[in-house]
């Protein structure tokens, strides 16, 4: 039986570009691989715009209806209850905050099979710069979610300007934010860019991400 | 400190709280409404005061009593929220009060759509309210732009006495950036015309009902001399490559970033062509405008919109040149198809 991976974390941390990555490298895996857009707060930048490409590569994606996207009103795929009780490997974007993660608590009832509920960091963020704002965040999206966190992703940049410092700076500050928490780092997540030069230092836990919602026309 | 990464709207509230703004009034309406959030996540440690009001009128005018007190206060909203506050923005801009306006736009008319749009431009610039009165009207372009233009906006609000507008596509709100935070500013203009008591003074008194004529034309007048002087002193725009163009595009905020791409590839292919980007969109600026018109041989009006800037230079350049358009809404134009229209009217006109 596949598993449902959940990416929740405050606003701007990488969910999407997290859950898009995560969903490209299941795709060969033998179970069915769906991705749930459920970013009902906002649709500027979710990982809907990256269906196309998605379908292409036979991963089902499960958004709110085309003609609704951009609907401003929180709208639940209907066929997401279905899907969530069905053998496949289920990944589910969320939306920023406790706000976001508030649906995850309503669709519980229907998540009866194994479940990986990741926080995903980006201490470069204006909420997630000290211990006492991320531990703020983090349990208002656990009590709306109704579900504890696995472990952490972390994912320290700063967009194009990233550097391989920015990224040892940040990833030792999440290291101390794991430690608080008492949640685990699972991985850090870095660009492609940077991934050779990085993996003798951080082995197993590195992970390379490819940017797939990053507007081109700047 | 080194750079954060922040959402446009993140970075204008915040940028908000380091000029010392002390109370925010709003009504939550896409693609805003991370400012109100990021205030109400805020305020409570700050000891500000957030305030969700039930409509926008209700917030427009808690910002107009709250300005009267001489403090630092904003409101943001969107196109159809800016529509419902225009009635205050009349009143505050009379009564000379000095506040921060933030329009996140999104496409119109009507309820339209949340995806990014600058069709508020008349809106902004004409005062979308009654009566002879103007707002400042500043346009970023970049998410620190956002937070820097935020900090200049109340600098000039409480200079001028007027209430400044910021207005950003939906997209500059929404995306991100890694910024320099600022340090903080202790406002320091005095407020002696504030209404904070009247102990030892007489009263200060806030009003715009003006039953005589005399007085309500000498407020206008008063008005109209600082809105000449806002015209003489404070028009700001960016020029870039324009001293040998023939085709000078002009575009303002998320979009003149986009347009300068496309300049930059016209230049390598060896056309002349250069950008002006108004950051007032009023005062407009209309002098840099009208001395570029002088050698340059057309313009281009770049708009997320079906044209309303292409009113303003056309008035700029007064003749003496044509002024064409391109434009979209909903949609940001990408600079492969300003780069093609650049080509298009280059081959057409010879340049």
């Amino acid at each position: 039986m596949g598993q449902i991976t959940v990416f929740a974390g405050g606003f701007g941390s990488g969910k999407s570009e997290l859950a898009l990555n995560y969903a490209m490298s299941k795709q060969a895996a033998e179970h069915k691989t769906v991705l749930a857009d459920l970013d009902l707060v906002n649709p500027y930048f979710a990982s809907r715009e990256a269906k196309d490409m998605l379908e292409s590569q036979g991963i089902r994606v499960v958004a709110p209806r085309a003609d609704l996207s951009f609907g401003d009103v929180p709208s639940i795929p209907g066929e997401i209850i279905g899907m969530l009780q069905q053998d496949n490997e289920m990944i589910v974007d969320l939306a920023g905050d406790e706000v976001g993660s508030l649906v995850l608590g309503y669709l519980k009832a229907f998540m009866q099979r194994k479940t990986i509920f990741y926080l995903v960091v980006n201490p470069y963020r204006p909420f997630s710069q000290n211990i006492e704002s991320l531990r703020e965040v983090k349990e208002l999206m656990e009590a709306a979610a109704q579900r504890e966190f696995t472990a952490i992703i972390s994912n320290p940049n700063l967009v194009k300007e990233t550097t391989l410092d920015t990224i040892r700076k940040g990833h030792s500050k999440v290291m101390t934010f794991s430690e608080s928490l008492g949640i685990p780092v699972a991985y850090l997540t870095v660009e492609e860019r940077f991934y050779h030069d990085l993996l003798n230092e951080y082995g197993d836990q590195l992970r390379a991400l490819r940017l797939y919602l990053a507007p081109n026309w700047l | 400190m080194g750079k954060i990464l922040m959402k446009g709207n993140e970075a204008l509230a915040e940028g908000a709280l380091i000029a010392g703004c002390q109370g925010f009034f709003g009504y939550p309406i896409t693609p805003s409404s991370e400012i109100a959030e990021y205030m109400a996540r805020k305020f409570p440690q700050l000891g500000g005061i957030f305030l969700q009001a039930e409509s926008e009128l209700a917030a427009i005018n808690m910002v107009y009593g709250a300005a009267a007190t001489g403090a630092r206060v904003m409101t943001a909203s969107s196109g159809p929220g800016i529509s419902l506050k225009q009635e205050g923005i009349s009143f505050i801009a009379e009564a000379e009060l000095p506040c921060l306006i933030v329009n996140i736009s999104r496409g119109g008319p009507g309820l339209g759509g949340i995806q990014p749009a600058q069709s508020d431009y008349f809106q902004a610039t004409r005062g979308g309210g009654h009566g002879d009165y103007r707002l400042i009207v500043l346009a970023p372009s970049s998410v620190q732009e956002m937070m820097d233009y935020a900090i200049e906006g109340f600098d000039l609000a409480d200079r001028y006495r007027i209430p400044v507008m910021l207005m950003a596509e939906g997209t500059l709100g929404q995306m991100m950036e890694p910024i320099y935070v600022r340090e903080p500013v202790k406002p320091a203009i005095e407020k002696p015309w504030a209404t904070t008591g009247c102990a030892g003074r007489s009263p200060n008194i806030i009003n715009t009902l003006h039953l005589s004529p005399e007085v309500l034309e000498h407020r206008n007048q008063h008005l109209q001399r600082k809105y000449d002087q806002l015209q003489a002193n404070e028009s700001r725009a960016e020029t870039f490559m324009t001293d040998d163009a023939d085709l000078i595009l002009v575009a303002f905020g998320l979009m003149s970033r986009v347009v300068k791409k496309a300049v930059i590839e016209a230049r390598k292919q060896g056309i002349k062509v250069g950008l002006i980007r108004p950051i007032t969109l009023w005062p407009f600026p209309d002098a840099i405008i009208k001395e570029a018109a002088e050698k340059a041989q057309m313009f281009l009006s770049v708009e997320i919109s079906m044209g309303q800037m292409i009113e303003d230079i056309r008035l700029a350049v007064d003749g003496a040149v044509p002024v064409d358009f391109y434009g979209r809404i909903g949609i940001i134009p990408n600079p492969e198809e300003i780069y093609s229209e650049i080509i298009r009217i280059a081959e057409r006109e010879g340049f």
